[in-house]
């Protein structure tokens, strides 16, 4: 407890000393006087004799005290009160910092939220999905290769506690008011069970409910249970309608149950697999996942996967050759669907701006540093060493780089909540917590973390070069300006010109997916969107089981719409681009035999109505559109696209050719081709498309497209209207225009492009006030020299191209060096790219130009100013 | 300058001659130079202020003990004197020095190896 003592008994300690010293200093110089010496001249030796007097009490002080953590607090005082002293300075520096801070708050909080923290289910590191392989194609893709082959795999393993089966499902609920689409899933028995989580009402399905004939139960969401049933704690047990038909409904889930891969989810039925289908060893309409055992680690179960899948293939060769089941972990799986990659691309791109933005702050901190040599001198002259004047310095900057990370923490949070606002609500239900981003202790200690380390980092080089200057300064500062520190201008140039390294690869980073962007909006989908309604909906299959009543919906429904007012044509597809449906078969020329299996190949396919093309603007290149003569009772016909044509018939007409797709090896003859186009993404590679009359082949899902003359929002009503004309219990899914369809699936990358125009400004903002920071600092350095330049006859503008070709000169470096490191690294875009190559020329000439010129335009305001300085002023100021 | 001296003196020397002469009587820390400058005969070149932080860390070793007392010359001193724990820290000191003297001098003595 001595410390504790010493704490409070300091005060007189000190005082004991410094009467003591005195004392001791009154005896030496009486001592002196008595051996013949002046007062005067005693008291000069008593001093010498003693040493440094200040230095002395000091050391002596120092022992009472936790010099280390004293020493801290008094550096902070004096930071601050540095800092308030320079109220511009600090504002600069803060914004800085706070932006690039700030961007990386903001990112890395989505990195948080999908790659770092747990899904919100129990040991959830277990969890894992389940992805078709073909190992010779080497395409992955979700779900399974065939539902008979993972029930095989299911029995078989010994890596998994429990695996579930699920497939997203879109439930037709009718009573208890308008008829209503409900999105959910139908799931095997475990599915909640192997998740983890529990119902807040009654309970989860059980494994009889599992069997085909026994599977009338119903699980609600809280969203759906609170709003179509009030609530009602006594809803257990009670009846529903569910497409026509009577189910009981035995639990309800939390809404803060979430499945981000199945998207929102308020009605869970159970799976009840037919015979039929656990016998398809063809295809699965299912996907699935698995709880591992404890201590099993993915690779084993996969090795597991691998081994079965291997005798499957013995076994069954027609279905299986090649195929296999991969395990993935969950996690990877959903952080992946929702983003991962482009966020990381975000998280390096931010990354860069942080180090521009530290650089900059240390040229700040070197130039200021400079104008408080004197400062340092005298410090050093009074017994300050060396370290602790480095010290002293790195505390202030690593206190600016706090106050900075506090900015940074406040614009991350801001931008946090503008992407999640950018998010549009119909993706939010694949998106871990709906989207929503906390700023919580990991992302704080995140933004901690790099401000600590970016203080420590940059305030180091500034803290070194100041001290070091210290004691030999000290004579030569009356000399003035002249003696500028040429070590610390030339670690100044050398940050300056990095920065704008750096702001180039990122400048020409964002350029290239920005072009993307511009690039996959662009051009055209094939079709146009403009003033199209999409109306879609999904047929229920107890009331529409028969083909012919589907087929007179369709025409019922299609008629009806025709004679609407405002509506310029109307078309029915089973699937339309950008709708929720889709439709894809195996199809090879008739002409060819059937290939091995594991060998055909596939194409998207969809039923249309004879005006499906018209309506949608979809341009015919040869042949014929279908008509009304392509009906039930004729024989297939065919319209494919130019992918498809030029591949299976190159430099051929494929007209009149027969195409065989599907299971049943259906044939058909080709009466058209048109031009491709944008199915389900805004940046396609060139797929195969087939399309077959929807009279010859009626589909349950429907799309209906109708082109208008004038404001498409008010069509929405009356399309629904004509509908439930037709069928007054038939939900519908949605009524949208295209334009709006293909902007929700193209979100994700609009928020990529709207990040990437805000970072490529905010790379080049900084890097430009780097280097009229740097050159207008340089400026009043020279101040001395430009005025003898002009008294000894320089014209102003020999002045002013003297500023600005070394402002050049460093921007240009700075230029080079980015444009090779971009050259390096914009490959790892590649994925990312849309029909622009990594190393496009035009991005490749054009940033570094703009650029460039920029640098130039900052240059000229110091440049300007050095042309107007007076020699007189100059040369008297000291 | 206050490099160069502290290398002449290796570290704890100083404190080794305060406790040593505090052995012998208790003195203030005027007298305690004093002393020090004169029986060394001014070989060691010890600013008179260097004192104060070693009798500093003496005093939170508590290997000393400090009181103030009026001098014979009437004049307010701080009365320094050796404490047991002083006393037993410098016998250990003095011997270990004497041990570390004994060794540099036989590398320093030319002769029989």
């Amino acid at each position: 407890m001595i410390w504790f003592r010493q704490l409070f008994s300091r005060r007189r300690l000190y005082d004991d000393l410094s009467e003591e010293i005195r004392q001791h200093l009154e005896q030496k110089i009486e001592e002196l006087v008595a051996g013949g010496m002046s007062r005067k001249e005693a008291a000069a030796a008593a001093r010498r004799e003693f040493g440094n007097l200040t230095l002395v009490q000091e050391d002596s002080r120092t022992v009472w005290r936790w010099p280390s953590i004293e020493n801290l607090v008094a550096d902070v005082r004096y930071g601050l009160r540095m800092l308030r002293k320079n109220p511009g300075f600090t504002a600069v520096v803060v914004l800085t910092l706070g932006l690039g801070m700030g961007a990386n708050t903001a990112i890395f909080s989505y990195i948080n939220a999908w790659m770092i923290k747990p899904l919100p289910y129990p040991q959830s590191d277990r969890l894992t999905v389940f992805l078709s392989h073909d190992t010779k194609k080497g395409w992955t893709r979700e779900g399974l290769t065939s539902t008979a082959s993972f029930l095989d795999f299911q029995n078989q393993n010994t890596s998994f506690e429990q695996t579930a089966l699920w497939t997203g499902w879109n439930f037709n609920l009718t009573g208890d008011g308008a008829p209503a689409l409900v999105e959910g899933g139908r799931v095997s028995w475990n599915y909640f069970a192997a998740l983890g989580v529990k119902p807040m009402l009654g309970r989860t399905f059980t494994p009889d409910e599992d069997q085909p004939g026994a599977g009338h139960v119903a699980i609600l969401g809280q969203g759906l249970w609170q709003s179509r049933f009030a609530g009602d704690r006594k809803i257990i047990g009670r009846n529903i309608k569910i497409d026509g038909e009577s189910y009981t409904v035995v639990g309800v889930m939390a809404g803060t149950f979430q499945f981000p891969l199945m998207g929102l989810a308020n009605l869970w039925t159970p799976l009840a697999l037919t015979d039929k289908e656990r016998a398809d060893r063809g295809s699965s309409w299912f996907t699935a996942f698995g709880r591992l055992r404890p201590g099993v680690t993915p690779e084993r179960a996969g090795a597991e996967s691998a081994a079965v899948f291997a005798r499957l293939e013995m076994q069954f060769p027609q279905t299986n050759t090649n195929l296999t089941l991969l395990i993935d972990s969950m996690t990877d799986e959903i952080a992946r669907k929702e983003g991962a990659p482009e966020v990381m691309i975000c998280f390096c791109i931010v990354g860069l701006i942080l180090l521009i933005a530290c650089a900059n702050v240390a040229n700040l901190m070197l130039a200021r540093a400079t104008n408080r040599t004197k400062e340092f001198a005298v410090r050093g002259a009074l017994g300050a060493t060396r370290g602790r004047l480095a010290r002293q310095l790195l505390t202030e900057s690593l206190l600016l780089f706090f106050f900075g990370g506090a900015a940074g923490t406040l614009f991350g949070l801001w931008g946090m909540r503008w992407i999640e606002a950018e998010i549009p609500g119909h993706i939010r239900g694949y998106l871990v917590n709906y989207g929503h981003v906390d700023l919580d202790f990991t992302t704080l200690g995140f933004t901690l973390g790099i401000a600590l380390l970016c203080g420590l980092v940059f305030g180091l080089a500034p803290a070194c070069e100041n001290s070091r200057l210290t004691l030999n300064r000290t004579l030569k500062e009356a000399s003035g300006q002249a003696s500028g520190s040429n070590r610390s201008a030339r670690l100044r140039r050398i940050f300056v010109a990095a920065e704008i390294a750096l702001a180039v690869v990122v400048l020409i980073s964002t350029t290239l997916l920005v072009k993307s962007f511009v690039i996959s909006v662009r051009t055209s989908p094939g079709y146009n969107p403009a003033n199209v309604m999409v109306a879609q909906l999904a047929l229920p299959k107890t009331k529409y089981a028969q083909e012919s009543r589907q087929r007179n919906f369709s025409e019922d429904v299609l008629a009806r719409i025709h004679a609407l007012p405002q509506v310029v044509s109307v078309g029915a597809a089973s699937s339309v681009p950008f709708g929720g449906f889709g439709g894809w078969a195996e199809v090879e020329a008739a002409e060819k035999p059937v290939p091995q299996p594991g060998e055909r190949l596939g194409a998207t396919f969809t039923a249309v109505s004879p005006d499906y093309f018209s309506a949608m603007q979809i341009g015919l290149v040869k042949g014929r559109m279908f008509h009304s003569a392509d009906t039930q009772g004729t024989s297939p016909s065919a319209i494919i696209n130019e992918t498809l044509a030029l591949q299976f018939w190159p430099n051929e007409n494929p007209i009149g050719r027969e195409l065989r797709f599907g299971e049943q090896h259906t044939v058909c003859t080709i009466v058209g081709v048109v031009r491709d186009i944008k199915m389900y993404q805004l940046r396609p590679r060139p797929e195969r498309q087939m399309y077959v009359p929807l009279a010859q082949f009626p589909s349950a899902t429907l799309g209906f497209v109708v082109r208008t003359a004038g404001n498409s929002t008010t069509m929405a009503t009356a399309i629904r209207d004509t509908i439930w004309g037709v069928d007054r219990d038939q939900p519908i899914s949605s009524v949208e225009p295209l334009e709006t369809l293909m902007a929700i699936v193209d979100a994700g990358n609009r928020i990529l492009t709207k990040l990437m125009v805000f970072f490529g400004a905010l790379a080049m903002f900084l890097g430009v006030i780097g280097i009229y920071g740097v050159m207008s600092d340089l400026v009043s350095q020279r101040t001395h020299e430009i005025g003898i330049r002009t008294a000894l006859g320089a014209s102003p503008r020999q002045v002013m191209g003297l500023v600005i070709s070394q402002g050049l000169k460093l921007a240009l470096i700075g230029v080079a060096v980015g444009v090779l490191c971009a050259l390096g690294t914009t490959r790892s875009l590649a994925t990312m790219l849309y029909q622009v190559t990594p190393n496009d020329p035009l991005t490749f000439i054009a940033v570094p130009i703009v650029f460039a010129v920029v640098a130039a335009a900052a240059c000229c305001v110091p440049a300007r100013r050095a042309m107007c300085v007076d020699p007189i002023v100059a040369l008297r100021y000291e | 300058m206050k490099k160069s001296q502290q290398r002449d003196l290796f570290p704890g020397a100083l404190e080794m001659m305060i406790l040593r002469t505090l052995k012998r009587q208790p003195l203030h820390g005027y007298a305690l130079v004093q002393h020090i400058k004169r029986t060394s005969n001014d070989l060691l070149q010890i600013e008179e202020g260097s004192l104060y932080p070693a009798l500093q860390r003496l005093l939170k070793e508590e290997l000393v003990k400090a009181e103030w007392a009026v001098s014979s010359t009437n004049r307010r001193v701080r009365i320094y004197r050796l404490t047991a724990a002083g006393a037993k820290h410098l016998q250990r000191q003095v011997s270990s020095f004497e041990r570390m003297l004994e060794g540099i001098t036989r590398v320093l003595t030319p002769g029989e190896s």
